[in-house]
This record gives C-alpha cells, structure tokens and sequence, in this order.
C-alpha cells in the first residue's frame, strides 16, 4: 500500500469515527468541538484530491466562520435551555425518531446504488481526460482557472449568490437593529 | 527517507525559532515597557536580566498543572495545544529568503488566513472548558473581535494580492526586488526592476497599499489580542480573560501562541508590504547596493530585522495606548476600517488595469 493510500485510510477513518462520536454523543459542547476533527479531516482528503483551494475554503468558512457562529449561539444561550437539550429520551426506538431514521435510510438507499452503479474503474469522464492527457498535476496552480470560470460560465449563479447574501445581510441588520422610540 | 528527515528538521527547527523567539520577546517586551514606563525592568537574572524570561519558564515548568473540578477535562487540556498548534502550522508557508521556504504552497496566503482562524476556536474552548464566568466572557469577546477584525485585514491582504496576481507568498516576495521576473514601477510611474531595493517595495509599487498596510497592522494587532484591543483578558474587568484558569505548561502555552501570533502576523505583514526578504538598499548607477545584499543569508538577516522591527511597533502601541472600549472597536472596525479597506481594493483594481 503506498503511502497516499495509507493517508487516505487514516484520513479516512478519522472522518467517520469524529462523524459517528458528532452524532452519538450526548455532550453537546464535545459534539461541536468534535465535528471541528471532521471537518479537518475532510479538508485533509480534499487535499489528496489535488483540490487544495477546496481544502482551505473548507476550513475558512466552516472552521473559521460557522462552526464559531455556533459555539457562539450555544455560549449566548442559557445553561437551562441546554440541560433540556441534552436530556433527550434515551430510549433507542421512539415514535419521535420516526422521520429522521425514514429519511437516513432513504438517503443510504441512495447512496449504496450510486456506489453500485458506478463502476469506478472506467467512468467516462476520467477517461476523456486521462486520455487527453489533461490532469491535474500537484505542482498545477488551481486558483486562476477557478477565477476564470466564476467569472465567465458561472458568472449568473455567482450573481445570484451574492445578491442572496446581501439579501442575508440586510435582512440581520435590519433585525439587529433597534426600533426608533423605544430605547 | 532523507526527505521525511529534511521535513522533520524543518517542523523542529521552527518550533525552535518560536520558542526562542517568545523568551527573547517576553524580555524585550519587559525592557521596552520598563524603558517607557521610566522603570528598570528585570536585572538581577543573568547579565541585564537576560536570564530573567528563562528563570520563568522554569518556575512554569515545575508548576502543578491545575484542572478545576467542574471543568470539562478533555476541552480544557485542548485548548491550549489547539491555540498554539494553529498558529505554530501557519509557519509553514513562510517565506525566508530566496529559495528557502518550508512549504511553497501555491496558496499560501490563504491557508496562513484559514490556519489562524482555527485560534478563534481553541479560544472558545478554552473558555467553554474553563468553567469560569471570566473565562467564557473573554473567550466570547476574543472571538468577536477576531471575527470582526479578519473583514479588514482580508480586505487590505485582497489589495496586495490583487497588485500581486498571486497567492504563493513567494511569488510575492519575488516580486518586490532585483529578483522580480516582471517590471516593476515605484508609484506606477518609474521602472525600478534593475534598481530594487526600497523603491520596490509594495507600498511604493502602489501608494494606496499604506493606507491597506496601516488597516492590516491595527486588525493583526487586534487578531492576536494585544492592546490597545485587549479586551478579551482586560486584567481590570476579567482577571486575565480566557486563560484565567491556566497554570504551569498550559499556561506556558497560551503565551507562546500570543508571542508566534505576533511574530506570524507581524511577518505576513512584512511579506506582503514591506519588500519580506528584500534588501531596503537600491542599486544606484555603478554601486550595487542591492545586488550585494541579496542572498539567502542576507535574506533572512532582512526578514527577521523588519519583522522585529514591526513587533517593537506592536510593543510600542502596548505600552503607550490605553485600551478601547467594546463599541469603540467595533465603530474603528465596522465604520472606518472596513470601508477603507474596500476602498483599497477598489484603487488596487484599477491601478492594475491602468498603471501596472
């Protein structure tokens, strides 16, 4: 086994071993805290995929910005409201699960027949461009063609983006603000 | 293997630096308060006192590593190497002179933005763990003003890199000097490629990038929690703010990092702005100034002298500003700091269009 494959596994491992302890713990501060290792761990495997633009963003935006926003929703909330919170039912099968294990199973339904059908070893886009010589290579730099193409193909979905955000920005400010009168 | 070898000695070798530099920080920060508070500072340790920092981290090494009941154990004995270790990985990507940088990554200046912002987190660890009003409070005040602060410095760190057309803080480094592969014009008027030294600086390539310089240095003083934007450990309000319940070696810790954050930030500022390992000297007519004072060993001399220059700037600004109140910051950051540093971008966008 060389020594990316070996990476991979690790890497690998450490992604769904922090996964499962984010879902099954019932320490809800650790569970945020954990999901941090996943989502490393997420940006670690994206690297071994020669997408290290990917990799970093993943860790500006979900390390950096809403992992922190949500440790700062639980820090501004009451001690109280987070006992609730962690005294769920601990009973394994309950009415109220109902939805949710629906929808898992349904979603690994999907799942397990993508990875069926798929027959990994001679899809057809890998092998136009393995067979234009057209790869990635490790030393490529990823960011000009990212750029080029947000700003020419991608232009309107950019577009769109960004006028929802800004959608998202008036409307927090809007509701952060005080109303006039009743200081 | 020799290639593991090489990248292990590199990890250590910084390591090494850090920590060597934080003693020798911590006892120049001493002087230099002393120096400006009329006082004498540590004299007895060693010659000047220069021993002193090494005396204290001795005591803290032998100190009882205390866990408060109440805390929760596991994110309280994190946080600490979280902190450092976020701030240690940002090395990395550091340029220091011509040819030698640990990792050229390609993207090098975004990962050191998205490596330092994982220090947000172990701070809300550290607070959250901690089990202390204090400790949370600063934890969620240090964490605010990092969030807040990152806008501006992302903004004026877009300028450069805009006039730059690259991420790899090589690149840029090259850029500034005798070295660079393309022109380069001082004021965007002159051709300075042959002549380097200060005139190729970016905040001369690009005048505007002064203003986008000042903005970033006021932000990395408030990224790596230093007064005047100390409020998260406001001694007088908060006991010491988010490590308040730390002793011995985590403790230990917690400083290193404030110490590597400084230098980091400090250095990133230098890379971008102030020509990194770039001799100040030009060449003029028939004396090759810069020619003779470029190199690998010059390059370093140069990087480490302005870098530690601009951290007497820091220490400087500790010692002489009082402390801003929470709305004060947040005006400076949100009404000043933010649109200036918009409108550098929007300069930096023409200037490449019209005069590079």
């Amino acid at each position: 086994m060389s020594l990316t494959q070996l990476l991979f596994y690790i890497m690998a491992f450490i992604v769904v071993a922090s996964a499962l302890f984010v879902a099954s713990s019932k320490n809800l501060v650790r569970s945020i805290f954990m999901f941090f290792i996943t989502l490393f761990g997420l940006a670690g495997l994206y690297v071994l995929a020669l997408a290290d633009f990917v990799a970093v963003t993943q860790i500006v935006i979900y390390v950096g910005g809403v992992l922190v926003l949500i440790l700062f929703a639980f820090m501004l909330s009451g001690k109280e409201t987070l006992n609730v919170l962690q005294q769920q039912k601990s009973k394994f099968i309950s009415l109220s699960k109902l939805p949710a294990i629906l929808l898992a199973a349904l979603f690994f339904v999907v799942m397990v027949n993508v990875i069926l059908k798929t027959d990994a070893d001679n899809v057809y886009w890998v092998k136009m461009v393995t067979g234009a010589n057209r790869q990635i290579k490790p030393n490529d730099i990823m960011t000009d063609n990212i750029g080029i193409n947000l700003m020419t193909r991608y232009l309107l979905p950019f577009e769109a983006i960004s006028i929802l955000l800004m959608m998202a920005l008036v409307g927090a400010a809007h509701l952060a603000r005080k109303e006039r009168g009743t200081v | 293997m020799n290639f593991y070898t090489t990248y292990f000695l590199i990890a250590i070798g910084l390591f090494a630096f850090v920590a060597l530099f934080t003693l020798f920080g911590v006892y120049a920060e001493r002087k230099l308060s002393a120096f400006i508070q009329d006082r004498l500072g540590p004299t007895e340790v060693g010659k000047f006192g220069m021993l002193q920092t090494l005396a204290d981290i001795m005591k803290l090494i032998q100190k009882e590593l205390i866990i408060p009941a109440a805390a929760d154990k596991v994110l309280f004995l994190m946080a600490p190497v979280i902190i450092f270790v976020a701030v240690y990985l940002g090395f990395a990507a550091l340029p220091w002179a011509p040819g030698l940088v640990p990792a050229n990554v390609n993207i090098g200046l975004y990962y050191i933005l998205a490596i330092i912002s994982i220090e947000t987190l172990g701070i809300l660890m550290a607070g959250w763990g901690s089990n202390n009003k204090y400790s949370i409070l600063g934890a969620m005040r240090s964490a605010a003003q990092i969030i807040s602060y990152e806008i501006p410095a992302g903004f004026a760190l877009i300028s450069v890199v805009m006039i730059a057309q690259t991420l790899n803080l090589q690149d840029i480094s090259m850029q500034q000097g005798i070295l660079s592969p393309e022109k380069i014009k001082f004021l965007g008027l002159w051709d300075v490629s042959v002549n380097g030294g200060i005139l190729a600086w970016n905040i001369f390539r690009a005048p505007h990038l002064i203003i986008a310089f000042v903005i970033y240095f006021i932000a990395s003083l408030a990224e790596s929690n230093r007064a005047p934007f100390d409020i998260p450990e406001a001694e007088s309000e908060l006991v010491a703010g988010f490590h308040t319940e730390f002793t011995g070696l985590q403790f230990a810790l917690v400083f290193l990092a404030e110490y590597a954050m400084m230098y980091l930030v400090s250095m990133v500022g230098v890379i971008l702005f102030l020509g990194a390992w770039n001799t100040p000297l030009p060449n003029i007519g028939a004396v090759h100034l810069a020619s003779w004072t470029t190199g690998i060993a010059w390059g370093i001399f140069w990087i480490a002298t302005k870098t530690l220059a601009l951290i007497a700037v820091q220490m400087w600004i500790r010692w002489t500003l009082p402390r801003l109140r929470v709305d004060q910051l947040m005006n400076l950051c949100w009404k000043v700091l933010t649109p200036l540093a918009f409108l550098c971008m929007l300069i930096s966008g023409v200037w490449r269009l019209w005069l590079m």
